[in-house]
């Protein structure tokens, strides 16, 4: 079992309004193990505190395919955070 | 019918999408009927006066999910092929950003199958849409995919 103090990197990507506001499209991140996808959230919202208005109106990714928000992250994986889409 | 997504299209395009191209992929001697769907780009929005757009995807994820409509496609119309073409990048009043053709033996699967494509792409595939007047620019407002629900037992006993 991994240790809860181990720290594993995944790429966190931002889309539409959501990149406009953190100011960039990419990162590497090193969280802890099984981080879940509200706690990186979270640690966004501490770095840009008006990420927070966006919380609600936003659906997760992991890997590429829609995820709850208490999925736990684990190295290597991709997450994105995808404003309402508007393709079409 | 087989699901032949190897022979449908599925694509993300930053150059003009040619709508006869995708017609005649998708037609067959065994169809009898072709239902495409065509959006462009409208010269306003919410009465104001739209000079052009710019689409981003989550490229990827979107071919991803234009494969999974496809897929529910067969599940639940008969229908033969399917082509799925969504441009990115600005483009300019009128110009194609969507382009939907399905073919079938007969007309009502194609029209019901064209309908629920593009109104599950609008719905679940990541692209978005910033659109630009003459004083500014706004991410069009779009529909939240639906999310998942807890993922049930985070952490399973084995």
């Amino acid at each position: 079992m991994p240790s809860v103090s181990q720290t594993v990197r995944v790429k966190v990507l931002f889309f539409g309004r959501l990149k406009d506001a953190v100011g960039q499209a990419e990162e590497s991140l090193d969280i802890s193990d099984a981080s879940t996808i509200e706690q990186l959230f979270a640690l966004y919202v501490q770095r840009i505190p008006e990420l927070a208005k966006y919380r609600s109106s936003l659906v997760a990714s992991r890997n590429q395919e829609f995820a709850a928000w208490d999925s736990a992250l684990y190295s290597g994986d991709e997450v994105a955070f995808l404003p309402p889409v508007s393709g079409g | 019918m087989t699901a032949p997504l190897d022979d449908d299209i599925f694509q993300l395009v930053r150059e003009p999408i040619e709508p006869g191209t995708l017609v005649g992929h998708v037609r067959a001697p065994e169809d009898g009927a072709i239902v495409t769907f065509d959006g462009f780009v409208r010269n306003q929005s919410h009465n104001r006066r739209t000079l052009y757009l710019d689409y981003e995807a989550y490229e990827p994820m979107a071919l991803a999910k234009m494969r999974e409509i496809a897929a529910q496609l067969y599940e639940k119309y008969r229908i033969h092929r399917v082509a799925i073409v969504h441009r990115l990048g600005r483009l300019e009043i009128g110009e194609t950003s969507v382009f939907i053709a399905v073919s079938a033996p007969h007309r009502a699967a194609a029209f019901d199958a064209c309908r629920f494509a593009i109104d599950t792409l609008k719905r679940t595939v990541p692209i978005w849409k910033k659109e630009y007047f003459e004083d500014g620019a706004v991410w069009a407002d779009g529909e939240l995919p639906p999310s998942p629900v807890a993922t049930p037992g985070a952490k399973p006993a084995s």
